[in-house]
């Protein structure tokens, strides 16, 4: 016996709305590839032509990679993207916490926090470290300075977030049991969010290492400076030495880090 | 000695929890409230410590004048009396012994706090009240890998490590399997008992309420329907208390059968 079909009900027509928007950001996409020049023809054209940054590929100065002046920017930039995640994240917990509700129930000073946090997180860390080496000069202070508050501005927001959806039981039993405050913050708060926080704390050292490697383009200390250097010099088998390093240095911490990061969470 | 003088609580929206209420329970009392959800026993549990406050009327706790509290006044009233949840209200991620000492808090300064470094007097207070509920053995597991019976044991231990003179316990079976409802209200009752703790328990089960309470209390939108020991209380007065004819989700027992 075969089973007659089912009817069903009948299909909704696709939103006018989302046909719309869809065309809208086709033209507009185009629009902007004309406006900026781009074709493909033109960009086949140019990858043909002999390119000295590519021939530096086919002779890369390994030497560079170990040698003694490379070695120190990499340290640098290993010291300055550990001690901006580490100050940046020492600050982040009690600034997150009275940003939220559950830690500050005074309405304005949160709101205050808050927006300042959103200004500093607006700001991108380039231009960070490009304020800071007009405020203090070059070298490793203006980009530390610059991974500081890039690094607040993330944990804040992400460990800000987080809290919003804390279990409030443990609050109420605290505050119940007689605890001042900052006790309840200790004890009911702190112990729900440690996982994610140290998780972000770990993301945020993966994107300051990162991050050094152009703050140096603007001065500010680190393998960014030294890959400058070579930038401009047009030596370029010893810039894609440097390159790989990062590279592989980049890869070996994310790993890690990542692996610690599923553990915690 | 808790005494509510013309207590009213209404909240914002107009509910109104608790209505003129007169009130007197003495020291050492076993007293169960009972009502249907919404009658006002939860409010009545958390007025008590200042959780809910009153918005007219009086209240008395064992001294301290609950609607005239400050800040201190208040954390000094809450450390005299402990508290217990239907959730159980643990912290997770940690350790059933931290739970306990959370219980401690009061007494401990700020910086011990911070740093998680606990003297070794409220450690033994906690885990002596670790030990009263007979779960010792598991001051550093988890939380988290505990039974819902066990967690709440950790809950009255977290209450008993206050030294409370008053014990507030809001729905403690009301996650609980029968069996496990039984022990966790036994505990209470020697608890009360044996350290003369004033124990207040809101209890929607009827057949629990009978077998424990000392004396029952019955509140119907907020005002108070009955009061007598719990001998007293019979099939109609329940009838009486929530307004209707008894069904079998108001007893345990009945339910369990089902």
């Amino acid at each position: 016996m075969s089973e007659s079909p089912l009817r069903l009900p009948p299909k909704p027509k696709p939103s006018p709305w989302a046909i719309a928007l869809s065309i809208g950001m086709v033209v507009f996409t185009v629009v902007c590839a004309r406006t900026v020049g781009f074709s493909f023809s033109g960009l086949i054209e140019d990858l043909g032509r002999s390119n000295p940054v590519a021939q530096g590929l086919l002779e890369i100065s390994w030497g560079e990679m170990f040698s003694e002046r490379s070695r120190r920017a990499f340290l640098e930039t290993l010291q300055m993207a550990v001690l901006g995640t580490t100050a940046g994240a020492a600050v982040s917990l009690p600034i997150a916490l009275w940003s939220t509700e559950v830690g500050n129930p005074y309405r304005i000073p949160r709101i205050l926090l808050r927006s300042f946090n959103n200004v500093v997180r607006a700001i991108p860390d380039l231009l960070w470290a490009g304020l800071f080496v007009l405020g203090v000069g070059i070298g490793a202070l203006p980009g530390l300075l610059a991974l500081f508050f890039f690094s607040m501005a993330v944990i804040v927001k992400l460990t800000a977030d987080t809290l919003d959806g804390i279990d409030m039981g443990p609050i109420e039993a605290a505050k119940a049991s007689g605890a001042s405050h900052t006790q309840m913050l200790r004890t009911a708060v702190v112990p729900q969010i440690l996982p994610a926080y140290s998780s972000y704390v770990l993301y945020d050292f993966e994107l300051n290492l990162r991050a050094s490697a152009v703050l140096g383009l603007v001065g500010a200390g680190g393998i960014g400076q030294r890959l400058d250097f070579f930038r401009n010099r047009g030596d370029w088998g010893k810039l894609w030495g440097l390159v790989l390093m990062f590279f592989l240095v980049v890869v070996v911490v994310e790993w890690l880090s990542v692996r610690i990061r599923r553990r915690l969470v | 000695m808790i005494r509510f003088d013309k207590a009213n609580v209404t909240y914002k929206g107009g509910v109104s929890a608790m209505k003129d209420l007169d009130l007197e329970i003495g020291d050492g009392e076993f007293v169960v409230i009972v009502g249907l959800s919404g009658a006002g026993k939860s409010t009545l549990i958390r007025a008590i410590n200042g959780l809910v406050p009153l918005t007219s009327g009086g209240l008395n706790v064992n001294g301290h004048d609950v609607p005239n509290l400050n800040a201190k006044g208040r954390r000094e009233l809450r450390s005299e009396v402990g508290m217990i949840f239907q959730g159980f209200n643990l912290v997770d991620r940690t350790t059933v012994l931290n739970n306990v000492l959370m219980g401690r808090l009061h007494q401990v300064p700020l910086w011990r706090t911070l740093i998680g470094k606990y003297p070794e007097e409220d450690i033994q207070i906690a885990a002596k009240a670790l030990d009263r509920v007979e779960i010792l053995d598991r001051a550093y597991v988890r939380a988290t890998n505990l039974s819902g019976g066990q967690r709440q044991r950790v809950g009255i231990a977290r209450a008993l490590a206050q030294e409370p003179k008053i014990v507030l316990a809001d729905e403690p079976v009301a996650s609980l399997d029968p069996p496990t409802s039984h022990v966790v209200m036994k505990y209470l009752q020697q608890i009360s008992r044996d350290l003369g703790i004033t124990t207040i328990v809101n209890l929607h089960f009827l057949d629990l309420a009978t077998a424990y309470a000392d004396r029952i209390i019955g509140l119907r939108d907020g005002e108070l329907v009955f009061d007598g020991p719990g001998s007293d209380a019979d099939e109609q007065t329940f009838r009486d208390i929530y307004g209707r004819s008894l069904t079998a989700d108001d007893t345990m027992a009945k339910q369990a059968a089902l």
